[in-house]
């Protein structure tokens, strides 16, 4: 072995870091070697040193801190008063149940009429959110084409684990990641590049598990692609044609 | 009920790694109110995506959140341009008197060998370091994390994990080197 390649890797040899090849020859090298074996010995000790100046301690108040900050986001979430609730005679009890039974009926319908308005209303946003997203400075708020850094920029922000590619090989580089608000929750949005269109994927958690296969829609001149995978509701917009979308769609 | 077995279960899991958390916010930002922020806010935010985590080892899940919010601390210090911290502004980590006081423990025999090293010039040299070489350092040799789990707190692949560990030691004992040569008259 060269000594270059073993300086860069005497660190990991000494960390134990090392696979079976790699680990023989850096330690063949290292007794052979001189420099080598000096310059181990200065990162052991350096490594000594460091480990030596021990951990800043948080300090004691800390953990209450986060405590009480705990507790606050717990009243938010959980904030209806719990009233005691006496048990109605049985009339009551009949009334009662009859009401829920209407309510359910013209819920259902209500439902049944306005659930093609509220996919509209879906579509529509998202195109908003897209165009609003152009005609900022910059459509991300995380930039990279290293699928490594848009990933973990993720992690505490939205509440599933974002499937980020780079599909620069495949003529789709990735831009960067950003947050937007859609259909009343924060969602991820993963932004990449397609010759000299932008494609937004907006994704946010489903509430069923199951699948659903790709969807084309048509908005305003631009198409949007819909589909659920592994529990994550994807929605690609751009002005790209659809057989486009459908082909990031495939290799997402 | 549900919700207060899943706070009890995030505590569990979480609140063993606070000093963890709590050193690698302060080392990357190198304050102690800041760092403290930082980590509230990590922590809450970490209980907001709690439902998301599956895994059994908290620690590297728990830290990559410290480091994003450090990050997004740093980059908004960076983007209000009329605030400039000293040590930026002056360029040297040496007048920082929040970095005084590290708590830490016991010397080892070897490390009382070692002793001639000041602590001081050694956390000068860490502090000089740019921050993605530093959370390394930091995770590996004062965390004592594997390659492995410093890739999932920093989301770099391994391979990147081990360049940078080995540049960054490499720029440790040359600032480590010239510090000590400056100090030798008074030091001998």
């Amino acid at each position: 072995m060269q000594c270059d390649r073993a300086r860069e890797l005497i660190g990991a040899y000494i960390d134990a870091e090392l696979g079976g090849d790699d680990r023989a020859s850096v330690a063949s090298h290292v007794e052979s070697c001189a420099v080598c074996t000096r310059l181990a010995g200065d990162i052991r000790r350096t490594s000594t040193v460091i480990a030596g100046l021990g951990r800043k301690n948080a300090p004691v108040v800390l953990a209450s801190k986060i405590r009480s900050r705990l507790d606050a986001e717990g009243r938010e979430q959980v904030d209806r008063p719990r009233m005691p609730w006496r048990m109605p005679s049985s009339v009551w009890r009949q009334a009662a149940a009859l009401a829920a039974c209407c309510m359910l009926s013209v819920l259902v319908t209500w439902g049944v009429v306005t659930s093609s308005d509220r996919a509209d209303g879906l579509q529509q946003e998202i195109v908003t959110a897209h165009i609003r997203s152009l005609l900022q400075d910059s459509p991300i708020q995380v930039a990279s084409s290293d699928a490594h850094s848009v990933k973990p920029w993720f992690a505490g922000r939205v509440d599933f684990a974002p499937e980020v590619k780079d599909l620069t090989a495949e003529g789709f580089p990735l831009v960067g990641g950003r947050l937007d608000y859609v259909d009343h929750r924060r969602v991820g949005v993963l932004v990449y590049r397609r010759r000299l269109h932008i494609v937004n994927v907006f994704m946010w958690r489903a509430r069923a598990a199951e699948d659903a296969a790709p969807m084309l829609a048509k908005r305003n001149g631009h198409n949007l692609l819909s589909w659920t995978k592994d529990g994550v509701i994807y929605w690609a917009v751009s002005d790209l044609d659809g057989g486009e979308l459908k082909r990031l769609q495939s290799l997402l | 009920m549900e919700r207060m077995e899943q706070r009890s279960s995030f505590e569990r899991l979480t609140l063993p790694h606070l000093d963890a958390a709590f050193n690698l916010a302060f080392w990357l930002v190198r304050s102690d109110a800041d760092a403290e922020d930082i980590v509230q806010d990590a922590y809450v935010r970490a209980f907001r995506g709690f439902h998301g985590f599956a895994g059994t080892d908290a620690r590297p899940w728990l830290l990559a959140i410290v480091r994003n919010a450090a990050y997004r601390w740093l980059s908004n210090r960076r983007r209000s341009a009329n605030v400039v911290s000293l040590d930026e502004a002056f360029g040297g980590p040496g007048n920082e008197p929040a970095e005084a006081q590290i708590v830490s423990e016991d010397p080892t025999p070897e490390a009382q060998l070692l002793g001639a090293v000041d602590r001081g010039l050694v956390r000068s040299a860490i502090a000089e370091l740019s921050p993605i070489f530093r959370e390394v350092i930091v995770l590996r040799e004062i965390e004592g994390l594997a390659y492995r789990e410093i890739s999932r707190v920093t989301g770099a692949p391994i391979g990147t994990v081990m360049s940078r560990l080995a540049r960054g030691r490499r720029e440790l004992r040359k600032a480590l080197g010239r510090m000590m040569d400056q100090d030798k008259p008074h030091a001998v």
